[in-house]
C-alpha cells in the first residue's frame, strides 16, 4: 500500500484527504500547524462580514458533487426550495451552512493532522523526503494561499487595513480592489453608514463564479491545457482579475488614487506566485522546476512533471495549481486536484 | 454541467441502458422500437446541441426534454410506431426522470471525476453502457428479422402461371418480371411487389388468409376479376388493373372478408370492367383511387360492408358512380364523380347516372364531395339514409 502525504491541512487539504480515504487510500498522513481545515476561511469570511458562499451547491468539502449542500439543505428544512434553486444556478448556501458542514465532516471523518509545518520536500528514491518524517511515494502540496497582498504604497500607511483582517469602518472608506471582497466591503461599509469610494487598476468582470463555467470541466480545460505556457499565463493573468455576480454589485464613486480617506481596505487578496511561499520557493530553487511568471509548470492532473513518474507523485493543489485548474483555489478546485491526486495513488 | 462532446453521448449512453432494458422486458414491440427511436433522437440531439450549449444549467433539462418530447412524438407518428399515446408518453418521462437522476446523483456519487469530466465515463463504463444497449435491439432485430417471410425474387422475363403461392412470402419481382396466367395467395403473410400479371381466370386471387399486401402490381386481361379476394384481409397499393373488354369482370373484388380484418385499397388505377372496385361483406377502406369506364358502378361497397370511401376519383361509369348499398355503412368524403352515364338499356331508375348512391337500407355519412357532369349528383333508394356533414 502506497504511503501519501498531504502538506497542508486546509480546505483544500481536507478534500484531498476525504477523497483518499474515499478512493480506498488507508495510509494518509497530513501535515498541518492547524487542526481546524477552516480555520483560514472562517477568519477571512468574518473579517469581511461575509454572509453566504460565491460557491453553489457543490461547493463542499465531500469528494462527490453528490450529495450538495443544497441536498443537505433541503433534507434538513423540508423543502425543495434549494434544490429548485440549485438547478437553477441560485443556490448559494450561507457561510454557517458551510461551516457546519465542514466541522461535522471533519469529526466523522478521523481527520487528525500531524501538527507540524513541513519546511523542505526532498525528492528521495520512489517518493519524496518531507523534513525528518520519513518518505512518501505520493505527496500533494497544498499550502494555501502565501499572505496577503497590500500595495507598495499603503504598506506603511497607518489608515490602511487589509479586507481579510478584523475591522470596522471609519466615517470616510477608500476600497482598494474590485473582486467579490471589495464588493462585500462597499456594501457593509454602506450599511454602517460610510462614505465610501473605490479605487481599482482593472473594471471588475461580472460572473457567477470565480471563472467561466467551461473551464471547470474537460471541455474548458482541454484547450487551456493546450496553450503555450506565455499564453497560458497571460489567460490565467486575465481569468484571475477581479470578478463578482452581478447580484452583488453596488454603486460606488470611483477614484483614480487613493483619497484622504479615513480608512483605506486593501480588499486586493492574496500574494501571488511561488517565491511568496517559503515552501514552494525551496522545492523550485532545489529541483529546478519549470516556472513561468511566478506559476510553477504543472501537468493536467497538477504533478509536477519533472518530479512525477510511474513510481511516485508530486502534486500541487490550492492557489499554486491554478496552471492545471484556474479555479483551483476554490471547493471545486480542490476536489479536481484531489480526483487526480488519488487516481495516481490508486494506480501506482 | 458544461459536457464535453463524448461526454455527452457516454452519458446519454448510460441513461438509456434502464429504459431500453425495461422495454425489452415489456415484450411489445412498439417500447423497443420508441426507446431505439429515443436513442437515435437523443444522441442526434446531442451532437447539436454541443456547440451552443457550452454550459448547460440544470434547469435546461426540462425545455430540452420537452423539445425531445416533441420530435420523438412527431417521428413516432411518421414512422408510424404504433404506441399508444398515453403509454408512450408516461416511458419517454420515466427515462427522462431516470435521466435526471443518473446525471444529478448516480453518475456523480458512481464516478467521483464525472462532473469535471464533462460527463465522460471511461471506456470501459461507456463498452458496458453500449453492450447493455445493444443486446436487446440485436434480440429484437433478430426476432425480427426471424419473422420476415423468405424474399423470392421473379426475374425479368414471362413467368408462366398460375404462381401457387402457400407459404410466408415476399415475392418481389425485378423490373420486367410478369406472369402469365395468374397468381393465388392461399397463405398468411404473404406480399406480392412489382409484379405485371398478364392473363388467367382471377389475375390475382387472395383465398381465406389475412395479412397479404399487394404492392406495386399491374393487372392486365384476366378473364373474370382483377384482384379477387374470398374471406381475406389485403392491403393493395399503387396497382394498375386494366379491364378494359372485360364485360362480367371486377377490377378490385374484396368479398366476405368481415371476419379477416380490415382491407385497404389506395392508389390504385382502375379501368373499364363491370364493377371498378366493390366490397362485399367486408370491412375496409377505399382511398384515393382514380376508376373509370365501369360498366357497372365505379366503386360500391355493399352486402353489409362497413368503411370508408375516400378522396377517389370515378369517370364515365355507366349507371352508378359510387354505390352504398344493402344495409352497408359507407363514409363517403371527397370524392370526385363526374361524367356518370344513364343506363338508358335496363331502364332502371336505379341507374340513371347518379354519382352517389345510397340504397336498401344502407347508411352514408356524406361530405366534400365533388360531383358535376353527372345526370344526376346523389340518389337514395329502398330506405336508404344520408347523414350530411
Amino acid at each position: 500500500m502506497p504511503r501519501a502525504a498531504i502538506v497542508g491541512g486546509g480546505l483544500c487539504g481536507f478534500a484531498a484527504y476525504l477523497t483518499l480515504r474515499r478512493a480506498g487510500v488507508e495510509d494518509v498522513t497530513v501535515f498541518s500547524p492547524e487542526s481546524d481545515p477552516a480555520a483560514a476561511f472562517r477568519r477571512r469570511a468574518s473579517a469581511i462580514r461575509q454572509t453566504h458562499m460565491r460557491s453553489e451547491s457543490d461547493g463542499h468539502c465531500l469528494p462527490t458533487s453528490f450529495p450538495g449542500l443544497a441536498v443537505r439543505e433541503a433534507l434538513g428544512r423540508r423543502t425543495p426550495a434549494p434544490l429548485v434553486a440549485s438547478v437553477c444556478d441560485r443556490y448559494h448556501p450561507t457561510v454557517e451552512t458551510f461551516l457546519v458542514h465542514v466541522d461535522e465532516l471533519r469529526a466523522s471523518s478521523g481527520w487528525a493532522p500531524v501538527a507540524t509545518r513541513i519546511e523542505r520536500i526532498a525528492a528521495a528514491n520512489g517518493g519524496f523526503e518531507l523534513d525528518g518524517h520519513g518518505v512518501f511515494e505520493h505527496v500533494l502540496v497544498a499550502t494555501g494561499h502565501p499572505g496577503l497582498s497590500v500595495p507598495d504604497e499603503l504598506r506603511d500607511d497607518p489608515r490602511a487595513v487589509h479586507a481579510y483582517e478584523p475591522h470596522d469602518y471609519a466615517e470616510t472608506v477608500c476600497v482598494v480592489g474590485a473582486g467579490l471582497a471589495a464588493a462585500t466591503e462597499w456594501r457593509n461599509a454602506l450599511a454602517a453608514g460610510a462614505r465610501v469610494t473605490s479605487v481599482r487598476r482593472r473594471e471588475p468582470t461580472h460572473r457567477p463564479l470565480n471563472v467561466p463555467r467551461p473551464y471547470l470541466s474537460k471541455r474548458g480545460l482541454a484547450r487551456f491545457h493546450r496553450l503555450d505556457a506565455d499564453v497560458r499565463a497571460a489567460t490565467l493573468h486575465d481569468l484571475l482579475g477581479p470578478s463578482y455576480p452581478r447580484e452583488a454589485h453596488v454603486e460606488v464613486p470611483v477614484e483614480r488614487r487613493v483619497n484622504r480617506a479615513d480608512q483605506v481596505i486593501c480588499a486586493t487578496g492574496f500574494l501571488q506566485g511561488f517565491r511568496h511561499d517559503r515552501l514552494l520557493a525551496r522545492l523550485v530553487d532545489e529541483h529546478r522546476p519549470a516556472t513561468v511568471n511566478g506559476w510553477i509548470e504543472l501537468g493536467p492532473d497538477a504533478t509536477v512533471p519533472t518530479l512525477t513518474d510511474a513510481t511516485r507523485t508530486l502534486a500541487l493543489g490550492g492557489v499554486a495549481a491554478q496552471w492545471a485548474y484556474p479555479a483551483a483555489d476554490t471547493l471545486m478546485g480542490a476536489r479536481y486536484v484531489a480526483h487526480s491526486f488519488a487516481r495516481r495513488c490508486r494506480t501506482r | 454541467m458544461s459536457y464535453t462532446l463524448r461526454g455527452r453521448l457516454e452519458s446519454r449512453l448510460a441513461a438509456l441502458v434502464l429504459p431500453v432494458l425495461v422495454a425489452a422486458a415489456i415484450h411489445e414491440w412498439w417500447t423497443i422500437e420508441l426507446a431505439g427511436l429515443m436513442a437515435a433522437v437523443g444522441l442526434a440531439l446531442d451532437l447539436t446541441y454541443h456547440r451552443p450549449l457550452a454550459y448547460q444549467p440544470g434547469w435546461a433539462a426540462v425545455p430540452i426534454g420537452l423539445l425531445e418530447l416533441g420530435i420523438v412524438t412527431a417521428l413516432m407518428y411518421a414512422l408510424d410506431i404504433r404506441a399508444p399515446l398515453t403509454w408512450a408518453i408516461v416511458f419517454y418521462t420515466g427515462a427522462w426522470l431516470w435521466t435526471q437522476l443518473l446525471a444529478h446523483a448516480l453518475l456523480p456519487l458512481w464516478r467521483m471525476s464525472w462532473a469535471e469530466d464533462g460527463g465522460e465515463l471511461g471506456v470501459r463504463a461507456t463498452s458496458v453502457a453500449a453492450a447493455l444497449l445493444t443486446l436487446p435491439f440485436a434480440g429484437a432485430g433478430g426476432v425480427y428479422w426471424h419473422s420476415l417471410p423468405p424474399l423470392v425474387r421473379l426475374g425479368a422475363g414471362v413467368h408462366q402461371g398460375p404462381i401457387y403461392i402457400d407459404r410466408r412470402e415476399r415475392l418481389v419481382g425485378q423490373a420486367g418480371a410478369v406472369v402469365r396466367g395468374g397468381i393465388v395467395v392461399r397463405h398468411r403473410d404473404v406480399t406480392i411487389s412489382n409484379v405485371r400479371v398478364i392473363g388467367g381466370e382471377y389475375g390475382i386471387s387472395v383465398l381465406g388468409v389475412r395479412n397479404v399486401t399487394l404492392d406495386h402490381v399491374t393487372v392486365e386481361r384476366a378473364r373474370l376479376d382483377g384482384i379477387h379476394t374470398r374471406h381475406s384481409s389485403v392491403a393493395i397499393h399503387h396497382c394498375k388493373v386494366d379491364m378494359r373488354g372485360i364485360a362480367l369482370g371486377q377490377g378490385i373484388d374484396i368479398s366476405y372478408g368481415l371476419i379477416q380484418g380490415t382491407s385497404v385499397v389506395d392508389h390504385c388505377t382502375v379501368v373499364g370492367g363491370r364493377d371498378g372496385i366493390v366490397m362485399h361483406g367486408s370491412m375496409g377502406m377505399l382511398m384515393h383511387n382514380d376508376v373509370s369506364g365501369t360498366a357497372m358502378t365505379g366503386i360500391s361497397m355493399v352486402e353489409m360492408s362497413m368503411g370508408e370511401v375516400s378522396h377517389n376519383t370515378v369517370t364515365s361509369a355507366l349507371g352508378i358512380g359510387i354505390l352504398c348499398g344493402d344495409h352497408s355503412m359507407c363514409e363517403l368524403e371527397h370524392n370526385t364523380v363526374t361524367e356518370t352515364r344513364r343506363d338508358d338499356m335496363t331502364g332502371n331508375k336505379m341507374r340513371a347516372g347518379i354519382a352517389l348512391e345510397v340504397e336498401f337500407e344502407s347508411e352514408a355519412t356524406v361530405a366534400h364531395n365533388r360531383l358535376f357532369a353527372n345526370p344526376r349528383a346523389l340518389a337514395l333508394f329502398l330506405g336508404g339514409f344520408v347523414d350530411w356533414h
